[in-house]
């Protein structure tokens, strides 16, 4: 390789083309990449040493704030592993209702995510409609539990509290209209757009052997053909008792991965239909005692749920005392933003970049924390 | 597709030292020696527990060591299990997993850089989260954060107003 | 903070312009951010203050503190404020600018914006919803057209405190030329 020819570029933490406050360097010949580095930690806050410094229930006012984009996740799985150490069994009628929340989170999530990957090859509208279709879903989640973004709304031993009918059919209502008018734009804008499809097709290919490989999990793998999630390979609250498909692709390149995120709309709609029609009376919370004085007996446990970017895991360590010993947090984009920016991006074209990267879902805090 | 029980004698009926139970459904947990643990892993790989999830990292300062643990996963079994192993923590040495999961090295090198653990095999262990950090690894439990905070950094008064001019 | 850097009459008119175009830096330093988008797009409109993103520091007015600020964030922060071109605004946003907020017993957040660069309006709020975020820019123009806003002022002229406040955190700060 004629030395003269590379050169050698910050793409620094003030860029249009990276998800966030995240840097990676590059050492680039022509135009294509030989050789790349990440530069994370500029979101670091030191979440775990934190955690152990104050009682279990201060912590979930802590926790949501991990990943910025999907905050109701850290909030369920943090709940979920003190209750797995505890071996408490929480109502169902708290389980119906963390499934809708969960629900409700993972559509705009991936609306969110459209509107970035357009962004990320200069589609500018379908990013403004994305965000405004989003901002309605926020509305909803202020009517239920008071906040826009940060929610603090599921606790250990259910929810906080319980939903009115006339907000269940304002949520059915908002869903319809998500369904039959947004999403058919949608459709017109960026999914039926030569210009769009030819810009994603074939572009940013991750096989299957390399995916399994990293431990990639979520729509990446799902579009090398491989039907996994963790809602059907271990069911955690009520998804043992809804029917519903998971959307699998072929190619394993961008284009597949965004049409698994459009399909995974559709199935989430029809999930909350399901569970809004079949939900059972009964109390939303178990009665732990004084909210001060929570207290689980000494153990461990792993516990993981399936967010919009694939396994999320919290391993949280408990020595019978008034705060956690240890919380250790696997974040869904782990293995992609850091080994799989040295292993697979060199090869790839200096337009490709941003395309890569938003198609991958990369998201810093989650690495970060 | 195997049982919880016959996945705990997958690991019992070869290693005769090791304490493998069952915490809930589809979770299981071993404590292992540190001698075998990447055997162990090799093993499990070999028979179908090829996800790695994470590798965390504890600090039990009162029995003056630091424990790992690998969380492994398999698609066909659906049963997670937890290899926990403990090391001496003024040493802090072990051996990397580099060669089995090549993206455990990213995973070890988060761990030196918190909790101060060497990995031998993993010739890559610079900083990635901090930067120029000179003092005591962070998630130790002798560091105290708060006193930390109240060196380095100054609170804001509220009842005098500082002005710079 | 208090307008006491007297200004001359063509500068007054100079500032019933500036207070009518001003671009802003798309740079997302905290967890704040995620509300910026709901205030660019239609809903909650910006672009008729006649505020929009831009892409480059040394075409900037504005810069946007969205939250809390981690060590190596604070060091690249530094450099692009020197970057951007005179005169030029500071905004914190939220509580973690103002004392540290949520993670005030962090090792690795400053606690106090204003020892490091200076800063000419708060904006309170964890996090400010897109309505507050409007009301802050409306009360920043009314400060620029009256010869309060002049952060870039104090800048140069106590530039040994600040630079004091800097190496006590960071050691050595890299400047632009």
């Amino acid at each position: 390789m004629n030395k003269k020819m590379q050169t050698e570029i910050f793409f620094g933490p003030n860029f249009p083309g990276v998800p966030g406050n995240y840097g990676i360097s590059y050492n680039f010949q022509g135009d294509t990449v030989v050789e790349a580095e990440p530069n994370a930690g500029h979101l670091h806050r030191g979440f775990e040493k934190l955690m152990e410094q104050r009682i279990w229930i201060k912590n979930t006012a802590l926790v949501c704030r991990i990943c910025v984009m999907e905050p109701d996740i850290n909030e369920m799985a943090y709940a979920m592993g003190f209750e797995a150490i505890g071996n408490l069994e929480i109502p169902e009628r708290a389980k119906y209702i963390r499934s809708i929340i969960l629900e409700l989170a993972r559509i705009q999530a991936h609306l969110f995510s459209i509107g970035g990957n357009c962004g990320a090859i200069g589609l500018y509208t379908a990013s403004h409609t994305g965000t405004l279709a989003r901002d309605y879903l926020l509305d909803l989640f202020e009517e239920i539990t008071g906040g826009r973004v940060y929610h603090i709304y599921n606790r250990p031993g259910g929810v906080r509290k319980d939903i009115s009918d006339e907000t269940f059919q304002k949520i059915l209502d908002t869903i319809d209209e998500l369904e039959k008018e947004r999403m058919p734009e949608f459709d017109h804008l960026i999914f039926e757009n030569p210009v769009a499809q030819k810009r994603w097709k074939n572009i940013a290919v991750l096989s299957q052997e390399k995916a399994l490989e990293m431990g990639v999990t979520g729509p990446a793998i799902r579009a090398t053909g491989l039907p996994y999630d963790v809602r059907k390979l271990m069911p955690y609250a009520a998804y043992d008792k809804v029917n519903f498909e998971v959307p699998t692709g072929s190619n394993g390149d961008a284009w597949d991965r965004l049409v698994i995120k459009r399909d995974e709309i559709f199935q989430s709609i029809n999930i909350i239909r399901q569970l809004i029609k079949n939900i059972p009376d009964g109390p939303v919370n178990l009665d732990l005692g004084n909210g001060l004085k929570y207290k689980v007996p000494a153990g461990s446990a792993y516990v993981k749920i399936e967010s919009a970017r694939g396994e999320f895991g919290y391993y949280m360590v408990s020595d019978g005392g008034l705060k956690p010993y240890r919380v250790h947090v696997r974040g869904s984009s782990n293995p992609v933003g850091l080994y799989g920016v040295v292993a697979e991006l060199p090869g790839t074209r200096i337009e490709d970049v941003p395309v890569w990267a938003h198609s991958l879902d990369v998201c810093p805090p989650e690495f970060d924390r | 597709m195997r049982t919880e029980e016959e996945t705990m004698k997958l690991i019992t009926n070869r290693f005769l030292d090791c304490n493998v139970k069952k915490l809930r459904p589809q979770n299981l947990e071993a404590k292992v020696p540190e001698s075998i643990t990447i055997d162990i892993l090799s093993h499990l790989k070999s028979h179908g527990y090829s996800h790695l999830a994470t590798i965390s990292c504890v600090d039990w300062i009162d029995d003056n060591e630091f424990e790992l643990a690998y969380h492994l996963f398999s698609y066909e079994d659906r049963i997670n299990i937890t290899i926990q192993t403990r090391i001496d923590r003024e040493k802090a040495k072990y051996i990397t997993a580099k060669e089995l999961w090549p993206v455990a090295q990213f995973y070890e090198r988060d761990i030196h850089d918190f909790f101060g653990v060497e990995f031998e095999g993993n010739d890559n262990l610079e900083e990635l989260i901090l930067e120029n950090w000179n003092h005591t690894p962070p998630m130790r439990k002798d560091f105290d954060t708060r006193k930390f905070v109240n060196e380095q950094y100054e609170w804001r008064d509220y009842h005098e107003q500082e002005n710079a001019d | 903070m208090d307008g006491t850097y007297k200004r001359g009459s063509w500068e007054e008119v100079m500032d019933w312009f500036r207070k009518r175009s001003l671009w802003m830096l798309h740079y997302c330093t905290g967890c704040g951010a995620i509300e910026l988008p709901p205030t660019m797009t239609s809903r909650y409109d910006m672009g008729r203050f006649g505020i929009s993103p831009m892409a480059t520091p040394r075409q900037a007015d504005l810069l946007l503190v969205t939250g809390y600020l981690s060590t190596k964030t604070l060091r690249r922060l530094i450099y692009t404020y020197e970057q951007m071109q005179d005169p030029k605004f500071v905004i914190g946003f939220g509580s973690c600018a103002i004392n540290g907020g949520m993670y005030w017993d962090s090792y690795n957040t400053i606690k106090q914006l204003d020892k490091y660069l200076p800063v000419d309006l708060y904006i309170a709020g964890c996090m400010p919803r897109p309505e507050a975020i409007l009301d802050g820019f409306l009360e920043l123009r009314d400060r620029i057209e009256s010869g309060k806003a002049d952060g870039y002022k104090k800048y140069k002229k106590n530039f040994e405190y600040y630079q004091k406040n800097q190496e006590a955190v960071l050691g050595e700060v890299q400047r632009t030329q």
